[in-house]
């Protein structure tokens, strides 16, 4: 049971950490963000690993920025309340 | 002998109460349908002596039964509440079956669960000592006139993964961890839950990281995904004999020893060769045989280099993250 919680609080920790980068002071440093990511227009699947992975950040980039919300006040509302 | 001197008079009336729907069946025999043939009169014609005994016998326990079963199926009541139980329980049936088939696709698990003993013995072998075994490619039907090229299910096949080795695997990995907890002094009953989890937990995990590392590598593969839990759960025999041989040879001291982490190493060698050998024709592509088959990787993308990167990803699977797996597995 420590083990399951624990799993749960070092998912959300790292999908708070992909959310929180900053686009374009970091990310495009770095040529991860999908601003520079420009192969051919038809080629979605199949692409380099590189271009999946610009793909999957901005995926859950965009995709979980609300769900976090919600789910970051949750977590802190039963810290501060059961310790 | 005297009977048909008297038989002119009308017979005596019976003093013994007769049921209405009595049958001429024995006692002993199971229960007769509830309508009966024989009228009261039907008596009359036998002997006396032989008539009110075994007649009352017969009429005594079992007649009463019948008796009250044949009143019991001809009340209209009755007749109406078994009709209404029928149609309630097909209901009840056919809702279930439409809200687990929205979940679960049963038909498709049945297919999992079709093994023979030969099959499961031979597999068994083949995890613990996949050293020898030849042809790893899975065998396919062609449906008629058409190129259908299903696979067979396992009691055909060897090499066709099944659920009912890591179910039944899974299962025992948990009754051992805890009989041998149970015989450290250690039991507790929410040790079977937190068991359960972690195994199953440790299966979701690494399925997880599978399909990360597939989309990745542009693999899509058509398999489905019981056949990637079935062969993760494969690794839970391995475990098993591990945790078993250790249990045994170091008497309650746990996978310690010289003798524990042998097996384990053993083990989990054969578990990763098998993986290795199985999963080829699942994640690597094949690049002559057909291009409609179960591995649809683009032409265009297909290079050296990305064959290399596949390979060492399942490499990488089939022996860093099993390792990982099993050990956290052979823990106490």
């Amino acid at each position: 049971m420590y083990l399951f919680g624990n799993l749960i609080y070092i998912t959300i920790l790292l999908i708070n950490a992909i959310a929180i980068l900053s686009e374009d002071r970091f990310l495009a440093r770095i040529n991860l963000s999908p601003s520079s990511y420009d192969p051919t227009f038809g080629q979605s699947a199949d692409a380099s690993v590189k271009a999946k992975i610009i793909e999957i950040i901005a995926s859950v980039r965009t995709l979980m920025r609300i769900p976090l919300i919600v789910i970051n006040t949750l977590i802190i509302v039963y810290e501060l309340v059961l310790g | 002998m005297q009977r048909p001197t008297t038989y002119g008079h009308s017979p005596p009336p019976l003093h013994h109460p007769v049921p209405q729907h009595v049958s001429t069946v024995p006692q002993l025999r199971s229960p007769p349908p509830p309508i009966s043939q024989v009228h009261p009169q039907g008596y009359d014609g036998s002997s006396p002596y032989s008539q009110p005994q075994p007649h009352q016998a017969r009429a005594g326990p079992s007649g009463n039964m019948f008796g009250q079963y044949g009143n019991f199926m001809n009340d209209p009541a009755a007749q109406i509440a078994t009709q209404f139980g029928q149609t309630a329980f097909r209901h009840s049936q056919e809702y279930i079956e439409q809200n687990v088939n929205r979940y679960v696709n049963v038909p498709a698990l049945k297919r999992y669960f079709e093994v023979s003993n030969s099959y499961v013995v031979n597999k068994l072998f083949l995890v613990l000592f996949p050293w020898r075994h030849k042809p790893w490619s899975r065998k396919h039907t062609v449906g008629p006139a058409g190129q259908e090229g299903w696979y067979l299910p396992p009691r055909e096949d060897v090499n066709s993964p099944d659920m009912y080795i890591p179910v039944m695997s899974l299962v025992t990995y948990i009754f051992l961890q805890t009989l041998i907890a149970g015989l450290r002094g250690q039991f507790q009953p929410e040790l079977f839950g937190y068991i359960a989890t972690t195994a199953v937990l440790t299966v979701a995990v690494e399925i997880l990281g599978l399909k990360l590392g597939c989309y990745l590598l542009s693999i899509s593969n058509a398999s489905q995904l019981l056949d990637l839990v079935a062969y993760s759960g494969y690794k839970f025999v391995g475990v098993i004999a591990t945790i078993g041989v250790a249990e045994i040879a170091n008497a309650g001291k746990g996978t310690g020893g010289w003798v524990g982490w042998t097996v384990f190493l053993y083990t989990f060698l054969a578990n990763s060769l098998f993986l290795m050998r199985s999963l080829k024709y699942v994640l690597l592509p094949e690049t002559n045989s057909h291009n409609q088959g179960p591995m649809q990787t683009m032409q265009t993308g297909d290079t050296r280099a990305r064959r290399s990167q596949r390979t060492q990803f399942l490499f990488f699977y089939s022996y860093v993250v099993q390792l990982f797996f099993m050990w956290i597995l052979s823990r106490p």
